[in-house]
């Protein structure tokens, strides 16, 4: 699909105009170059980049957010001096369904010849994704967090710069156990992501803990809305904890009505997601004293961070948040992964991007050549009364990037 | 905690899911009863009523806000039911109702996108007074003040329907209309005026519910999606235009949702299809109906695209293989642009046409609406993905596979649904296919939610042929890829299935499907076994859109299958709009239909982002005004000419597409 879109999503005009720019600019400066010396073989220094977002469909709250962040580093990349490669940005949208993320991806790869694709916030949609970079030999970075993507279905292709389950699970599992309380209950959405949380956050909590205990476990199908008999089955439990294996609608359904019975005053819910903005929008005044896991805030002073925040902050309304920040990084590690190569070919980017080390918004981070995930930091956090409708997040414990990820191995990935 | 008291927690969870069913069901089911409509548009009006209030307290804060919202919005939104019914439904009275399922679809699709377009796409929370939103307890059961108020407030909302319904004149003559709307106006009342308030009081209904319900969970841009299927499940089992059958059956669908979760949850989501069927079943007419509804209150014949063309057989022939030609050149003319991607989107259209060939055997000729025809389509690819991952690669193996379960299930299936005829008919493959689709969440064979991944595809049998993903070789200059191998492969399967439906529609097999279709008791009495007929015709609808199914698993383009793409019940309403974009009942027509749909939703998504909304209209103004479809433009044409020209209409099309002399 061809379209550009402004910080709020909304389609203007055909990019044919901006194209046309770009490849005139690109000619008309190298002409100019031509006195001097130059032997990069593959001749143009644009690269056409593709964002897949779902911006209809479950996801559609999310993909906006991931799209703004895509565009404002296109934009930096495209007007600074610092970068030999300007981006030629194509978008589409994944409707949250893997059929239409295929057909998506297929139209950009094949028609728009991008040898490069962000994109998906589901695991679901994301795993198709990268069985097709496998296939067609295009570097894939998704934004979707289950560990597979990076774990069991991990491949060369593929590098992943969103904090994944296991990473978050670090942050608030040994956290949970250690000062909330021991007796956890756990409730999931009954898919890839919720298993992920459940399997992981588990076996963290045991490590850390030998007190744990596991209450209960319920199971609740993705895009439920009445979470009541799940709720009320947890506050007959003596449950000091819960963790929450879902995100999106089902998050903030789940809170609002939990908060309505009062089960938030009694015992801590903690989300890893339960941070994001769009959660806290959607939530409200009902996830004040509830737990988050936090890939990302733009509190943190690591990295290039700040004069992010700076540059969304002027571009957009209000700051940016964790999707925010996958699509702007994702797109500034594939440049930096072009300049590392010294080339726009695919396979030479690859091999640059494995087990690099850049320095990103959330500080230096390697991008693991046996798994290409990156080893981001995260934190757990208390969400508390904000001024406005939607609570302020409290950052409570960091853990470090070296200690949020075990081996590749145990993860379920051998590809290196 | 005791057991009672944790039941008791259940049972107001279940009658307060139950009293926003009850809201929901009321309107949809007055509606049918009285107008004979099947209104797919009521979940976005819905939401819809949702949408508004959360502007009203954006306003007005959330204390005064929130009451004056349940006032104000339901009386915008039942403006709107009332703007919706005046200008599109009417038009359509008499008319059989998969013409108002399609073009309520369209409206769906419409205020769904107009609703993204003015909201934006963010969950929302809608603000509650303060003092609702908090816990209360007595004898150790624990809720929520809003809970009780929900329950209260709609209980109390649907006692004034009911005094409204028997203790007013309005309320009588509405309820005279939904029992015999002609004895009505026999004895003089305009009941048409009448349709118009009844449209608005069950939009205003909606409303409400999803006011009562957005301050419940949220307010998101999916959740008229989200109740529609329990709200029509709600109407079937309590009964078709049975305000009585409406509560009851929303009371009873809240409960057993709430209990089977947590005491059966391996049954989760799949109970209330289970009770839909076995009602319909038992008890077509649901628990509370009226005897004389149990026959599916068809009326109206489905307006067909045969008979009356400008082009004789003859030429029609020619033209089709000219068409088929072009086709198999396609490809070459695609590569000479250097862009595979439209081989791969003619891929695409090619597996739709297939489906839509096979929905016109039962749709087109047999006369029966299924809206749960997805369902083979999506068995046939998780079939043929199975077949691929776990016993042999050869995709002849996995096709024939997909095929053979599809016509299997297709027997078993349409056997059942036979047995009724009409709006129950399709609703009861609706639940079929909603439990195929909520099914394979289940079970970690067909991969849950994530789908099947991971397999390779074999062009060949036993060792004779080639990995699919491998072809490559050149041709004439021509760089020849998997793709292009899958074009032909499933051209020649859409001619072969085409040629196969029109061999046996000519056949006296496909006169007697017609002659069901127009007068079935005639048919039978002519001496037919009318199921035997209906069965096959069925099951070899069954089987043909298995294959198309096995082709999506098969196609070289094609890395996942996940439930959403196949078995979403939203892909059996797509499929009925390209059989009726086409023309139903001419074999062809349906297939340049899903040509037509699929190309209009690749090139619409390329300009805009409200494509859907396009799409909607479109399908609204073909039901309006071109309800034959594609193939009946050119009639139309000729029609309006000679009108022009002489002032005199045709008498009446005589000229059959099932031609005798073949």
């Amino acid at each position: 699909m061809r379209e550009t879109s402004n910080g709020s999503g909304e389609s203007i005009t055909s990019k044919t105009s901006r194209r046309r720019f770009l490849t005139s600019a690109g000619a008309a400066g190298a002409v100019a170059l031509a006195g001097c010396s130059d032997n990069t073989s593959n001749g143009s220094n644009t690269v056409t980049v593709a964002s897949l977002n779902p911006m209809s469909g479950a996801y559609s709250s999310l993909g906006p957010a991931q799209r703004a962040g895509v565009e404002l580093a296109v934009k930096q990349i495209n007007e600074s001096d610092e970068y030999d490669y300007e981006i030629n940005p194509v978008y589409d949208d994944t409707e949250t369904e893997s059929g239409a993320a295929q057909q998506a991806a297929q139209k950009v790869v094949q028609e728009e010849q991008a040898d490069f694709v962000f994109g998906a916030i589901s695991s679901s949609v994301a795993l198709g994704i990268n069985e097709f970079a496998k296939q067609s030999e295009f570097v894939y970075f998704p934004g979707g967090a289950a560990v597979p993507i990076t774990g069991s279905k991990c491949n060369q292709w593929v590098f992943r710069f969103e904090t994944n389950t296991a990473q978050i699970a670090e942050a608030i599992s040994a956290y949970t156990v250690n000062e909330i309380g021991s007796n956890v209950w756990f409730h999931i959405a009954d898919y890839a992501y919720g298993d992920s949380v459940y399997a992981r956050t588990k076996e963290r909590m045991q490590a850390a803990n030998s007190g744990f205990t596991e209450v209960g476990k319920t199971e609740s199908s993705l895009g439920s809305s009445n979470f009541g008999s799940y709720i009320s089955q947890i506050s007959n439990s003596d449950a000091d904890a819960v963790i929450l294996g879902m995100t999106g609608g089902d998050l903030v359904n789940f809170v609002n009505q939990a908060a309505d019975r009062g089960l938030t005053d009694d015992t801590a819910l903690v989300g890893p997601t339960m941070g994001f903005k769009a959660v806290r929008k959607g939530t409200g005044a009902s996830s004040v004293g509830t737990y988050g896991g936090i890939r990302y805030d733009p509190s943190v002073d690591l990295g290039d961070n700040q004069q992010f925040v700076e540059a969304f902050k002027e571009e957009n309304d209000g700051v940016p948040g964790n999707f925010e920040r996958v699509g702007y990084e994702s797109i500034r590690l594939m440049v930096r992964g072009m300049e590392k190569a010294g080339s726009t070919d695919p396979a030479d980017v690859r091999d640059a991007l494995e087990g690099g080390t850049f320095t990103t918004v959330l500080g230096d981070i390697t991008l693991r050549e046996s798994d290409h995930q990156a080893t981001n930091p995260t934190w757990m956090a208390e969400l508390t009364q904000g001024d406005g409708n939607m609570a302020d997040v409290n950052l409570l414990n960091k853990v470090d990037g070296a200690d949020t990820l075990p081996p590749a191995s145990d993860l379920g990935c051998n590809m290196n | 905690m005791s057991l009672l008291a944790e039941f008791s927690e259940q049972l107001i969870n279940g009658v307060t899911l139950g009293m926003v069913y009850v809201l929901l069901a009321a309107g949809l089911s007055i509606i049918f009863g009285v107008m004979d409509v099947i209104n797919f548009s009521h979940g976005e009006l819905f939401a819809l009523g949702a949408y508004f209030a959360l502007s009203i307290t954006g306003v007005l804060g959330s204390g005064l806000g929130f009451w004056a919202a349940l006032v104000v919005a339901p009386l915008l939104v039942g403006f709107v039911g009332i703007a919706i019914e005046r200008f599109t439904i009417r038009p359509l009275y008499g008319r059989n109702p998969l013409y108002h399922i399609l073009l309520t679809f369209g409206l769906v699709l419409i205020i769904n996108d107009l609703i993204k377009l003015v909201w934006g796409t963010q969950q929302q929370n809608l603000a509650v007074p303060k003092f609702l939103a908090q816990p209360i307890g007595a004898a150790g059961v624990q809720t929520s003040l809003y809970n009780v108020f929900m329950i209260v407030f709609a209980g109390g909302l649907a006692l004034g329907v009911w005094l409204f319904l028997n203790r007013t004149k309005y309320g009588m003559i509405v309820r005279a209309g939904s029992q015999d709307r002609q004895m009505v106006r026999n004895v003089g009342i305009g009941i048409d005026k009448y349709y118009t308030l009844v449209f608005g009081l069950g939009a205003g209904l909606a409303a409400i519910g999803g006011i009562v319900l957005g301050g419940y969970q949220s307010v998101s841009t999916g959740m008229g999606n989200s109740v529609i299927i329990p709200a029509f499940i709600i109407v079937v089992l309590g009964g078709l235009g049975s305000f009585r059958g409406a509560v009851y059956g929303g009371l009873l669908v809240g409960i057993i949702r709430t209990m089977t979760r947590t005491y059966l949850p391996v049954f989760e989501g799949l109970t209330i299809f289970l009770l839909m069927i076995a009602v319909l079943l038992i008890r077509p007419q649901g628990l509370f109906g009226e005897s004389d509804h149990s026959d599916g209150g068809e009326e109206g014949d489905l307006l067909t695209g045969a008979g009356g063309g400008v082009l004789t057989d003859a030429m029609r022939t020619k033209l089709g293989a000219a068409f088929v030609g072009l086709l198999a050149l396609a490809p070459f003319g695609i590569l000479v642009s250097g862009n595979e991607f439209y081989v791969i989107l003619l891929n695409r259209m090619l597996i739709f046409a297939i489906f839509a060939l096979s929905l016109d055997i039962v749709m087109g000729y047999t006369g029966l609406v299924p809206l749960g025809h997805t369902m083979f389509y999506g068995v046939g690819a998780y079939v043929a993905a199975l077949v691929m991952i776990h016993v042999t690669s050869s995709f002849i193996i996995a096709i024939v596979g997909a095929i053979v379960i599809c016509a299997l299930i297709a027997w078993i299936v349409g056997s059942l649904s036979i047995r009724v005829s009409g709006v129950y008919f399709a609703m009861i493959t609706l639940a079929f296919a909603e439990l195929f689709y909520n099914a394979v969440f289940k079970f970690s064979f067909t991969g849950g939610s994530d789908g099947l991944l991971g397999w390779d595809t074999f062009f060949g049998i036993a060792g004779v042929g080639a990995e699919l993903g491998e072809i490559e070789f050149m041709l004439a200059g021509f760089e020849i890829t998997p793709n292009i191998v899958f074009y032909y492969t499933a051209l020649a399967l859409a001619v072969l299935s085409f040629l196969f439906a029109r061999r046996f529609m000519n056949a006296p097999f496909g006169s007697v499907l017609q002659s069901i279709s127009e007068a079935e008791e005639r048919a039978e009495f002519l001496g037919y076994n009318v199921t035997t007929y209906k069965r096959r015709a069925f099951v070899m609808s069954g089987g043909m859109a298995g294959m198309a199914g096995g082709l999506l698993a098969v196609k070289p383009s094609t890395f996942i299958i996940s439930p959403d793409q196949t078995l979403a019940w939203v892909h059996s309403g797509e499929v009925i709009v390209m059989t009726l974009l086409g023309g139903m009942g001419t074999l062809f027509g349906p297939m340049i239909g899903a040509g037509v749909f699929i190309g209009a939703e690749d090139v619409l998504s390329s300009y805009t982002e409200q494509w859907r909304m396009v799409i909607g209209t479109i399908f609204v103004l073909f039901v309006l005004f071109v309800p034959r479809g594609l193939v009946s433009v050119p009639s139309l044409i000729a029609q309006r000419r000679q009108t022009d020209q002489e002032g005199d209409p045709p008498v009446g099309f005589d000229d059959s597409e099932v031609s005798s002399n073949d």
